[in-house]
């Protein structure tokens, strides 16, 4: 076996230009696929914790209500108790904090100009200490002990609709749990951008005793809990069902994931793409190596039918062309995981900020993860797609017939 | 003397367009054991065919070829690889010696076919390249070897896992005088001290005037069997018809 892994790797070595030739096209593909491989992690990383750390929380406590109906009135499907359910989350381990919000819909007005707002309602002193702090462009956060709590951020979009900067009035507008118009007057703190503009054209915040008062109510629309690590949702889940079930309010705990519609369609739409990128390179690596491959098995015919002469058996044959590939997409793949990783530190190092993507509002840092699975994933793809390109050559290798194979020139 | 190979009646047709060329048209002939002989003819005679039928990489379109009592026009591809592998040695021409390998490498190969333990296959590897004269060349690969010891590698490596039957295709074609005259020596020696029985097919002199037997082909006929006495009777009888 050494001996006949020896041949093969001598074999592979005959023809020095060429394998080189081979190996760099294969090694392209390998390091092309991490690169991009490597960028779309970073993209899948950067949106799934900016998606969480914008306000969405790694988990959601919601009245199940709240995914049955739609509600009449404000706050209608709202938690009642919602300090009791916090306080049972608070308990689990990796719990970095838990928080309530409320999610309303308003007219927003400064006396001459009036615009429709999406708010959300917060405890600023929890969502600061679960690192749930919008960025600020202008202005500074909500004050958590502020007494009357009358203090509103506004997103970067609105306030420039409205002419407003911190420090300005403005008047909120809301329909009550009952029915009833009800009107605040708050002072704008801060200007916020989320980066995604469609948000930052709508986006009001204010704190949650503020809204309570708007609103008339005591209920809350759900609790964000936050974890230390994205990697612990599961396990805090599955911790916090238990403690929440037979509770005199039926609730529903929901996973980031489930809630992050925007996050799934961009990498659904990136995942696709690099799957693409995939068959790209497997036919890239086909054809490249396949050429190669029959090649080797034409110039080496004469030699064949002598080993077929001297009485080697012909699947021997077939495994000395299926090692000799093997070792060829192992020498590809290492050289394409080097040259990945080096070309993936060097971009890292080089602060590249790619264009904002669509509907962004800030640019994206040029950033490549290492991700082992997808190096083991690019090498077993070229080991496994050479392995399929030497099988049409060994083959025929192997049912050369041995007079015919003797006398070629 | 019991016969090593017995060949009956054997005819070889290839297709050729819409009919069919007869390279080798009813032969018969016994070879004994330890015999060292040739098979001579001019080009197109038969003589390469005849040996491929006998080193078992073709099969004949009728008649049946025998190796040491087994037929070998019934041997299904593996048993016929497996026949080749323990019992024929093969010398082309050309020499076909694996470029990649070194000379002991190439002597090796055999061995290797046959599951030995690494420390048989090297004391038969250096018994091999001592029996030709070639030692001290074990580690060269054939590119840094001259045409001649390309040859005696291949002669080694024919003998290395010691056949009945050493098969040699024009053996002495690619080679000088003196080269070939020191070649025919070794395999003559090699024949005499080991009694492996040579078949070579030529038409080198040189060769056929050291040869015990010659066995002389025409359009796929044998003309000619210096060694056959029951050959020889026909030829004698057919010329006095």
């Amino acid at each position: 076996m050494r001996k006949f892994l020896s041949l093969a790797f001598r074999n592979v070595f005959r023809n020095k230009r060429r394998t080189l030739m081979t190996l760099l096209v294969v090694a392209g593909g390998v390091a092309g696929l991490l690169l991009v491989g490597g960028f779309f992690s970073f993209m899948f990383w950067g949106l799934r914790e900016s998606t969480i750390h914008n306000g969405l929380g790694h988990l959601q406590i919601f009245n199940a209500e709240h995914f049955r109906r739609d509600e009449a009135h404000a706050l209608e499907n709202g938690l009642d108790d919602y300090r009791q359910l916090a306080r049972k989350a608070e308990g689990i381990p990796h719990v970095r904090g838990v928080t309530a919000r409320i999610e309303f819909y308003g007219m927003i007005s400064n006396g001459q100009k009036s615009s429709v707002f999406m708010g959300s309602a917060v405890d600023p002193g929890k969502e600061k200490s679960m690192g749930f702090v919008p960025r600020i462009v202008a202005g500074r956060y909500l004050d958590g002990k502020d007494a009357t709590g009358n203090q509103a951020l506004v997103g970067a979009g609105l306030a420039r609709s409205m002419g407003v900067k911190p420090g300005d009035g403005l008047t909120l507008l809301a329909v009550t749990t009952d029915g009833a118009l009800n009107g605040l007057d708050i002072d704008v703190t801060g200007i916020v951008n989320t980066g995604f503009k469609d948000l930052d054209d709508r986006l009001l915040t204010i704190t949650l005793p503020a809204a309570q008062r708007l609103l008339q109510s005591e209920r809350v629309t759900n609790l964000v809990v936050g974890l230390d690590a994205t990697d612990h949702t599961d396990a805090v889940y599955a911790a916090l069902l238990p403690r929440l079930a037979g509770l005199r309010q039926d609730v529903a705990v929901r996973k980031w994931i489930d809630l992050a519609t925007y996050y799934k369609q961009v990498r659904l739409m990136l995942s696709g793409i690099f799957v693409f990128l995939g068959v790209i390179v497997f036919f890239m690596v086909v054809i490249s190596s396949a050429n190669t491959l029959m090649m080797a098995m034409f110039e080496r015919t004469r030699e064949i039918g002598t080993m077929l002469a001297m009485g080697t058996p012909r699947r021997w044959l077939v495994g000395l062309f299926l090692l000799e590939a093997l070792i060829t997409g192992v020498l590809a793949a290492v050289s394409g995981i080097a040259a990945g990783s080096g070309i993936g530190a060097l971009l890292n190092r080089s602060a590249i900020v790619m264009p904002p993507p669509p509907g962004n509002t800030s640019g994206l840092p040029l950033r490549v993860i290492q991700e082992p699975g997808l190096m083991i994933g690019a090498a077993v793809l070229v080991m496994v797609t050479l392995a399929l390109a030497a099988l049409m050559p060994a083959v025929r290798a192997s049912r050369l017939q041995i007079v015919e194979a003797l006398s070629h020139v | 003397m019991e016969h090593l190979v017995d060949v009956e009646r054997v005819s070889k047709r290839y297709p050729l367009d819409h009919s069919f060329v007869r390279a080798l048209d009813d032969v018969s002939l016994r070879i004994r054991r330890g015999e060292f002989l040739a098979i001579a003819g001019p080009s197109g005679s038969g003589k390469s065919t005849l040996l491929n039928l006998i080193g078992c990489i073709d099969s004949p379109s009728s008649g049946h070829i025998r190796i040491d009592g087994i037929d070998t026009s019934a041997l299904r591809p593996a048993a016929a690889a497996a026949l080749r592998r323990d019992r024929l040695g093969f010398v082309f021409q050309t020499f076909n010696l694996i470029p990649v390998f070194t000379a002991e490498e190439n002597v090796e190969y055999p061995l290797l076919l046959r599951r030995m333990t690494e420390s048989e296959r090297r004391r038969r590897v250096a018994e091999a390249l001592a029996s030709v004269g070639l030692t001290e060349r074990a580690r060269h690969r054939p590119d840094l070897l001259s045409g001649g010891e390309r040859q005696r590698v291949a002669v080694a490596r024919a003998i290395v896992h010691r056949p009945a039957l050493v098969l040699a295709d024009e053996p002495t074609a690619n080679l000088d005088s003196h080269t070939a005259r020191q070649l025919i020596d070794l395999m003559g020696e090699l024949n005499a001290r080991l009694g492996v029985t040579f078949i070579f097919s030529t038409h080198d002199q040189r060769l056929l005037d050291r040869m015990d037997r010659i066995v002389r082909l025409c359009d796929g006929k044998v003309i000619e069997d210096t060694g056959d006495q029951e050959a020889q009777h026909a030829q004698v009888s057919i010329a006095g018809l």
